[in-house]
């Protein structure tokens, strides 16, 4: 029992990390139809931030967020203005291929840049985990949850209250009436895709301290995003939160009960059974 | 190009690649015509279904590594000489495609893509994990292949000829089932699915039936390039056989030299191969760094690619030839 519940906790905890880079693809994907299979690289390049930000300055991977975030949301604007924007209109096929590119463009030019060493943050607090209720919790994936949560909490808030916020989710609604409304997309395309790449990038700084990091780790998490959000149903924001936490879940007992070797492929049956049986998403809120 | 002058051409540049291992002893050119045949195979084989029937996957390394580990693990377990066996790794891959097909293909568009690149995943955690078939991460190295007399003269394993005219044999059966797809009802039935799947459903045509054929002809065709491989390094693990960037290579070549043509590949195949070759020697991974670069580039400059963009200016300026020589 205790072993079910320690892997049930680890399991959310890092599920709450792999929701906040499903919601960024999923964001992405809702307002502008576009799988960016890069992702994956904005995460790998949001860990190597909060690493090189350790390293050299000696900043805290949970203080440097702070920069990081805002440095991805721009990253992610000028990507979509100076390189997606002009692919949009040659069709999905071709976005999806370009991003591609652009996926293999950024992993080895890190790789070239930061050779392909496994490296790891260590902090002076998260060496002894915290034990409450007898459940250990490493430090640092405990406080990445929190700020995950706290930064989940703040774009529902942004989306649900704010106008740019509803013009995305109108957007992603139906693009056209969003036009007849009133609302400039263009400028809605390149504000989402900035969230969604300072959300991954966020993601891939909190995620930083718990996980190895080297420059080919975007090809990994790609798979387990679009795990995350084919469950959750693409373009479903709580979807791909629900998403997240369960495919943390599944991960974390599969390890304890099934195999260790075939964790990964758990997630990746699940995904095949969720897209053959509920293209939708489980529950059904997506857009197939 | 009319017809005859096309295949004059074909021609001659078939006669030119057979006598090439005979007029020449640069075991590097041979190596390097070598892997161009070879991704060439590899590329049509994702061009087949990619740009014929518009249908992305980023699955081929599974059925590139079908092919290569059927090839391998036959003449190491049941001594079936790799020049058969690769032929046996191509089925193996069209079968093994067959229920993928079936299954993936219920799934249009940026979704059957996701899905293939999950079937790879899959299909790499079985090879690394499944050690009683597969060795596991250790993978199997042939260490000496069986002799083999060809018209009374014994083959040198150790030369670069045997492999290239294998090679070339291949690219042939690749580049000429393309240009029959080309030609044939199933073709015309997969460039009107990719253009409008339901209208081509609406007309009578058998989608699903179309698509599942296509897939077993690319799988056996990378089955086939993925045993050549097998047989050429002799060497087989999961790393260089079913790693996710050997399906982004057979994409980078389908697109760069043009989707849905029948030479793009080959041209494709150079460009990939000089890439690689000209920075293997400084840095290990540069060329990646340059696939990526250049598919960004194509698909934003270039959407119809080399081969593609030759025939447009080929068309046109024969069309103003035609003109001139009517006024």
């Amino acid at each position: 029992m205790e072993t079910f519940v320690q892997s049930l906790v680890s399991g959310v905890l890092t599920g709450a990390l792999y929701a906040m880079i499903g919601i960024g693809l999923t964001i992405v994907f809702g307002v502008m139809r576009i799988i960016n299979l890069a992702h994956g690289e904005m995460v790998m390049l949001g860990m190597f931030a909060a690493f090189w930000s350790q390293r050299l300055w000696g900043v805290d991977p949970f203080v440097s967020i702070l920069a990081w975030a805002p440095a991805m949301f721009a990253l992610g604007m000028i990507l979509y203005r100076f390189l997606l924007r002009r692919i949009i209109p040659g069709g999905e096929l071709n976005t999806l291929l370009y991003t591609a590119g652009l996926s293999l463009l950024v992993a080895n030019l890190a790789l070239f840049a930061w050779t392909g060493d496994y490296r790891t943050i260590a902090l002076s607090y998260g060496l002894t985990p915290m034990r409450p209720f007898g459940i250990a919790v490493p430090p640092a994936l405990a406080i990445g949850f929190v700020l995950a949560a706290a930064i989940t909490g703040a774009l529902w808030l942004f989306l649900g209250r704010t106008d740019m916020g509803r013009a995305i989710r109108a957007t992603s609604q139906n693009r056209e009436a969003a036009v007849l409304m009133g609302i400039d997309v263009e400028r809605v395309a390149a504000v989402a895709f900035g969230l969604g790449t300072a959300l991954a990038g966020a993601a891939g700084v909190l995620l930083a301290p718990s996980l190895y990091l080297y420059p080919t780790v975007g090809e990994l998490l790609i798979v387990k995003c679009f795990v995350i959000v084919v469950l959750g149903g693409l373009g479903s924001v709580p979807g791909a939160i629900a998403g997240g936490i369960l495919l943390g879940v599944v991960e974390s007992l599969g390890a304890v009960y099934v195999s260790t070797t075939y964790k990964d492929g758990l997630g990746y049956v699940m995904f095949l059974l969720v897209l053959l049986y509920r293209p939708s998403g489980l529950f059904g809120v997506g857009k197939s | 190009m009319s017809p005859r002058s096309a295949v004059a051409a074909w021609a001659a540049f078939a006669a030119a690649a057979v006598a090439l291992p005979f007029a020449t002893t640069n075991t590097f050119l041979l190596h390097v015509c070598i892997l161009v045949f070879m991704w060439t195979v590899l590329g049509a084989a994702w061009n087949v279904l990619g740009g014929f029937a518009g249908q992305v996957s980023f699955g081929h390394a599974a059925l590139f590594g079908i092919g290569a580990y059927t090839t391998i693990i036959l003449f190491l377990k049941a001594g079936v000489a790799p020049w058969w066996g690769l032929w046996i790794g191509g089925v193996a891959a069209a079968l093994f495609s067959v229920p993928v097909g079936l299954i993936c293909f219920r799934l249009r568009g940026p979704y059957f893509s996701l899905a293939t690149l999950a079937v790879a995943e899959l299909a790499k955690l079985v090879a690394l994990n499944w050690e009683w078939a597969t060795n596991g991460p250790v993978g199997f190295l042939i260490t000496t292949l069986p002799a083999l007399r060809v018209l009374g003269h014994a083959v040198d394993w150790e030369r670069k000829t045997p492999f290239y005219l294998l090679a070339a044999l291949l690219m042939a059966v690749a580049l000429a089932s393309t240009a029959w797809l080309r030609r044939s009802r199933l073709g015309a039935y997969l460039v009107a699915i990719r253009e409008d799947e339901d209208a081509a459903e609406a007309v009578g045509i058998d989608t699903a039936r179309s698509k599942v054929l296509t897939l077993a002809l690319s799988g056996f065709l990378a089955g086939v390039g993925g045993g050549f491989y097998a047989f050429y390094f002799r060497y087989v693990d999961p790393d260089a056989v079913l790693n996710i960037g050997l399906s982004m290579e057979m994409v980078f070549i389908a697109m760069v030299g043009g989707l849905g043509t029948v030479g793009g590949p080959l041209i494709g195949a150079v460009f990939l191969t000089t890439i690689a070759e000209l920075v293997r020697e400084r840095f290990q991974v540069g060329h990646l760094i340059f696939y990526g670069l250049f598919m960004m580039l194509v698909i934003r400059f270039l959407p119809e690619g080399i081969w593609g963009r030759a025939r447009l200016l080929l068309a046109a300026l024969r069309a103003r030839m035609e003109r001139h020589g009517a006024a």
